[in-house]
């Protein structure tokens, strides 16, 4: 019998003037890292690293459920709402969590849709974080498929999301993690997936802002796995070289959802993406 | 090919979490490899009939289309990037899928599982 480090709380906050109860949780002293999860799509994604005695010994890993995901309640109304994540949803989501835990600007860990914002936040608000690791993350992808079938009266979306979505995952990857990766896609809400989806796949409005991020102030580092089809190893690397001094790592062995399907192998690219960013001392 | 698709109706039989996942799949697929047609037809679940080609009066719900070394490599036991699903085949230009996509979707998880199934037999089985 054994009990995990990781602890989970809930924080109010308010996004775009509505009451939003978000869940968290957290593991570690030290530096903040604050972790976000993929589309369709939780926090439980982090759990490998958070129970890793490496870094949180020298690292506050935090990671939580976005609005409408995992323990964190739909806002009130929701039923008649058609959920659509926006990229200023997005940003001030991150932004409330980050000054309702008063986090001292922390690394910013994203991955997939959470990679996309982060690079969004390098460019609109360096000054609240002091780097960033960019998971999976690439300027704009357009869908390979029709977002739409993950929401329809006649079938399961979570079921049709992690079929579509295991496409993403490495043969590499073992089979228990696999599994667990796509459990999470399966429990996903009613047309989450999609909304999610809409942000990540119809909004471009990162490619102008990209010359604006400052990696002398912020370090950006960008990770990608061959086996991700949805953002492949060129599309990181066409976002890489569009950012200047952003640095890239490529992982052969690993997919779309790295420290949930393998997190043994994403662990060494991970502690590399945190080497890179800035020294961090108490205040 | 015809060879692996026997190895694939065998495998198929012999799993019952997909026979389950299937239950509500009956249907006739096309699979060309090359040019080459096989018609699978699903009953239940079942892999009922393995039927190769050219047909012009065999009906399907939708269509998976590659070729002979990309179906051999899809089948490796830890393939390749973009050989490891039939998506990431269509992403680099090595598959085609037509016809009810959405037929296919609503089926995906049980589709592509019965399809990787001679990647879990022995390179000499076939």
């Amino acid at each position: 019998m054994s009990i995990e480090q990781i602890i989970g709380r809930y924080v109010r906050v308010e996004i775009a003037g509505v009451p939003q109860r978000i869940y968290y949780e957290e593991a570690g002293e030290g530096r903040p890292v604050l972790c976000l999860h993929t589309a369709g799509a939780d926090s439980r994604q982090w759990r490998h690293l958070m129970n890793d005695s490496d870094i949180t010994a020298v690292n506050r890993m935090i990671a939580f459920d976005m609005p409408w995901h995992g323990k964190s309640l739909p806002p009130e109304g929701f039923e008649t709402q058609e959920y659509l994540l926006t990229t200023e949803a997005y940003i001030e989501t991150v932004l409330a969590v980050v000054q309702a835990l008063d986090l001292d600007r922390p690394v910013l860990a994203g991955c997939s849709m959470g990679g996309r914002i982060a690079l969004q936040l390098a460019a609109l608000h360096p000054e609240r974080f002091s780097g960033f690791i960019a998971i999976e993350a690439s300027d704009f992808q357009p869908a390979w498929y029709d977002i739409d079938w993950f929401h329809r009266p006649d079938a399961h979306g979570g079921e049709m999301g992690a079929a579509l979505v295991s496409a993403n995952i490495s043969p590499f990857a073992p089979n228990a993690e696999r599994w667990n990766t796509l459990w999470m896609f399966m429990q996903s809400g009613p047309g989450v997936f999609r909304g999610d989806l809409s942000f990540y796949t119809r909004d471009e409005s990162l490619i102008p802002r990209m010359c604006q991020i400052d990696t002398q102030a912020t370090p950006v580092h960008i990770i990608v796995g061959a086996y991700d089809l949805t953002c492949t190893p060129e599309d990181a690397a066409r976002t890489a070289a569009a950012i200047p001094g952003a640095t890239l790592s490529v992982m052969d062995e690993l997919g779309h959802f790295p420290m949930s399907e393998h997190p043994v192998g994403f662990r060494p690219f991970f502690l590399e993406g945190l080497a890179k960013m800035p020294a961090w001392t108490a205040n | 090919m015809i060879e692996k698709l026997r190895i694939m109706q065998g495998g198929l039989a012999a799993a019952p979490h997909l026979l389950r996942l299937g239950r509500l799949f009956s249907e006739t697929v096309l699979l060309e490899v090359d040019g080459e047609e096989f018609y699978l037809t699903f009953e239940k679940g079942h892999l009922r009939h393995v039927v190769p080609g050219p047909s012009r009066k065999t009906p399907y719900r939708f269509a998976f289309r590659t070729d002979a070394e990309a179906m051999m490599k899809f089948w490796k036991p830890c393939p390749e990037p973009g050989f490891h699903d039939i998506f990431g085949l269509v992403k680099i230009g090595r598959g085609r899928i037509d016809g009810d996509i959405l037929s296919l979707v609503k089926n995906l998880r049980f589709f592509k599982e019965v399809l990787s199934l001679p990647r879990h037999q022995p390179e000499d089985a076939a």
